[in-house]
């Protein structure tokens, strides 16, 4: 047994992967994201150097793992199809989409020819197809691989995301538009993650249309905000889109962070009190909101923080230091952070949580 | 003298099992940043690695333009002959200092200008064939090869003028137009690189942030930051050097196959320097290491991390010294190619090093590449 793969075959699959992580996921059972008690899942690096996935209590308690391939970077959980996807970390070559119930073998998607994965990706509203932010790097322009989840994500077809270096892309609450954070960066991969264009960068927040590709509304950002590069987005209480963003401008300057924007309206930036700005290092990580609580959740790992914000007010209701604050996400109550040295909401665990968590559920 | 790939790799092994990495229920010391070491190894990198580098370079390129210069005035195959020794050395003094890949380099596309690498689909190639054949004026002139494509004004554009098809034409009146152009580059080179050392001088500049990190500082708010991009020098470079020098000609061996390679993507190949260029980058990165104290930045009982770093370099080195001629005779070559398979190995391990083992034991998190969010 192996795993099934979508675009390549298994023969080239294993070279890229290596026989012995294959071997790994013959045992289904080892990795059984149905139960009941697995509420987050999250990428890791294991003390050995080696990289994983881990499903997670809402406690913060490990309940399993998988060995990836290579470094993960975003992930994605669909409740209308039960699956969960990662990306492979930009500029990636894979992602991996596994079952809920452990009925199927996990599927391994390569990129395809000229494109690469920018590590991020979300499901459609019926769980069938899945978007993957990628890199038409010989026309330096973004794109959304789109695959299909009834033919082990064949990739059908794509369409661009109107903007350069897109990182983080998710659905609107109607299902019917792709918000899309283009960072703005221009990177190649025979330069590996080298930033090629910091004193033109181009970026922009789009929204596009998932029945047709269409552009529906795109918000580039003002000459003095050329080098807020938009990376991270997630839906809000009332349907609007929170954007996240990283700083490559002076490190003195205190440039607005967060944002969001509704379909046909203008950008909004939060205005933080300079402390916060100061505090996250202008760098924001990761983004999420907690629907039920109204919650907006940000994590900086150059800054050491997790700060939570009122999604009505854009008020700082809490600031925590958290050193190598990694990724964020909805909990029962507030937030889930997790950090690069181990710790995910109250537990300590012996792994280096990635970037990202992902709730298993839609809250 | 180098030690042979068997002996040196076996020492290369026995490094490796060195306690130097911070282990889970270890009893090292908390691993937190030196803080207070910190602006004395920004100083000595910018003095004693970084400013130095910078006005060594603009000495080769000012070196170039002058005997580019003089062989257009005297064409024979003796200028012709200075004039390839004088590009060789401006390409030694730039593979030292290259690693310095942000500030000023990322301005004004400064060093894609000076270096346009790799060019997988021969844009360069075609664009400085077509300058040649077409004889444009335009590519003569400083001023207007400036706002010319990247490709076709810095070192690898320079490189065919002087060794690449019909570049004999140099030795005589013939090669005229070709040797104009030579000039403009060896003139926008040197421009470059005076740019390069007068961003880095400037009082009040890139040095004085490096300097003094703190509130209010352009580049680094604190020490932490600054410790991060100067880790970064060291681990950017030698995954640029693994992932953009050696895996585009060879990608080693495989289960006992080896890459057949591909000698026309090497850097530098038409000239030689591919090699050479390689122990340079290698040799700039443990120079800065050693100029700017970069084990004062270790704990006590972790200052073994810095030997180790140190002894993978000298081997790193060492081996890439000892490969010399056309590169694809090397790739051909047994004896050369298991050298080539050694630095392989040897400079994944020099990777790791530097960025678990290093970054880890002075105190950033699981180390340096793991730690830059995205």
């Amino acid at each position: 047994m192996g795993a099934t793969t979508g675009l390549i075959d298994r023969r080239s699959f294993i070279t890229m992967a290596g026989a012995a992580w294959v071997a790994t996921l013959g045992a289904r059972s080892t990795f059984a994201l149905e139960r009941t008690d697995a509420v987050f899942a999250s990428a890791f690096m294991a003390p050995d150097g080696s990289f994983g996935l881990a499903t997670l209590t809402e406690a913060g308690e490990i309940i399993e793992r998988t060995a990836l391939p290579a470094r993960a970077h975003g992930m994605a959980y669909s409740a209308a199809s039960e699956r969960t996807v990662a990306f492979a970390r930009r500029p990636g070559t894979y992602a991996m989409i596994l079952s809920a119930d452990g009925s199927a073998e996990p599927i391994v998607i390569a990129a395809a020819e000229g494109r690469h994965f920018y590590g991020h990706g979300c499901f459609s509203a019926d769980g069938r197809l899945l978007y993957a932010t990628e890199n038409d790097f010989a026309g330096n322009r973004g794109m959304i691989g789109i695959y299909d989840g009834t033919r082990s994500f064949a990739r059908i077809g794509e369409f661009p995301t109107y903007g350069i270096g897109p990182h983080d892309m998710t659905l609107s609450a109607d299902g019917r538009m792709l918000a899309i954070a283009n960072g703005g960066i221009e990177t190649h991969p025979d330069f590996g993650r080298t930033k090629l264009n910091l004193d033109h960068m181009e970026p922009s927040l789009t929204l596009v249309d998932t029945a047709t590709g269409a552009l529906i509304q795109k918000h580039t950002l003002p000459a003095d905000l050329s080098r807020l590069s938009t990376r991270h987005v997630d839906i809000g209480p009332k349907g609007e889109i929170w954007f996240a963003c990283q700083y490559e401008g002076a490190r003195d300057d205190l440039p607005p962070l967060v944002g969001h924007f509704s379909h046909g309206e203008d950008l909004a930036f939060v205005s933080l009190p300079e402390s916060t700005t100061a505090a996250l290092a202008n760098y924001v990580g990761a983004i999420a909101v907690n629907r039920n609580d109204g919650l907006i959740g940000l994590t900086s790992p150059k800054g050491g923080i997790a700060v939570t914000l009122d999604a009505g007010t854009g008020a700082v209701l809490k600031q925590e230091r958290v050193i190598d604050a990694a990724g964020v996400a909805a909990a029962d109550h507030g937030f889930a952070v997790s950090s690069y040295d181990g710790r995910f909401k109250d537990h300590q665990n012996p792994v280096a949580w990635d970037q990202h968590i992902v709730r298993l559920a839609r809250s | 003298m180098s030690p042979m790939p068997s002996l040196a790799f076996g020492l290369a092994l026995t490094a490796l099992s060195l306690p130097a990495m911070a282990q889970e229920g270890s009893a090292l010391s908390p691993r937190v940043v030196n803080e207070a070491a910190v602006p004395a190894v920004m100083a000595k990198a910018v003095d004693d690695f970084i400013i130095p580098g910078y006005r060594n370079l603009s000495d080769k390129t000012a070196a170039l333009a002058k005997t580019s210069t003089a062989l257009c005035k005297t064409p024979s195959t003796a200028s012709r002959e200075n004039a390839q020794a004088a590009f060789s050395e401006l390409v030694q003094a730039w593979s030292t200092v290259e690693i310095i890949r942000l500030g000023p380099a990322l301005e004004q596309n400064r060093f894609e200008r000076f270096l346009f690498y790799p060019d997988r689909k021969s844009t360069g190639l075609k664009q400085v064939q077509a300058i040649l054949a077409k004889k444009d004026e335009t590519a003569t002139d400083v001023a207007s090869l400036k706002g010319k494509s990247v490709a076709a004004q810095g070192l690898g554009a320079l490189e065919y003028v002087l060794y690449g098809n019909g570049s004999e034409v140099l030795s005589n009146k013939e090669g005229e137009f070709r040797c104009r152009y030579g000039v403009a580059i060896a003139q926008n080179l040197d421009t470059i690189a005076n740019e390069f050392l007068a961003e880095w001088q400037k009082p009040d500049g890139i040095q004085a942030a490096w300097k003094k990190p703190g509130p209010g500082n352009p580049e680094f708010r604190d020490s932490k930051e600054a410790a991060t991009e100067l880790l970064g020098i060291f681990v950017h470079g030698v995954e640029m050097v693994k992932d953009q020098r050696l895996k585009p000609f060879y990608a080693g061996t495989v289960d006992g196959t080896p890459d057949k390679g591909h000698p026309k993507s090497a850097i530098y190949w038409r000239s030689q320097n591919t090699m050479p260029s390689i122990a340079a980058n290698f040799a700039g990165l443990k120079t800065l290491f050693k100029v700017a104290d970069m084990d004062s930045l270790l704990p006590e009982d972790s200052r073994s991390v810095a030997g180790s770093a140190n002894f993978v370099f000298n081997s790193v080195i060492g081996i890439s010294q000892t490969i010399d001629g056309p590169i694809a005779n090397a790739i051909a070559d047994d004896k050369s190619r298991a050298k080539l398979d050694f630095l392989t190995l040897n400079t994944a391990d020099l990777l790791d090093r530097l960025n678990r083992d290093f970054g880890g034991a002075i105190g950033l998190g699981a180390g340096f590449s793991f730690a830059d969010g995205d």
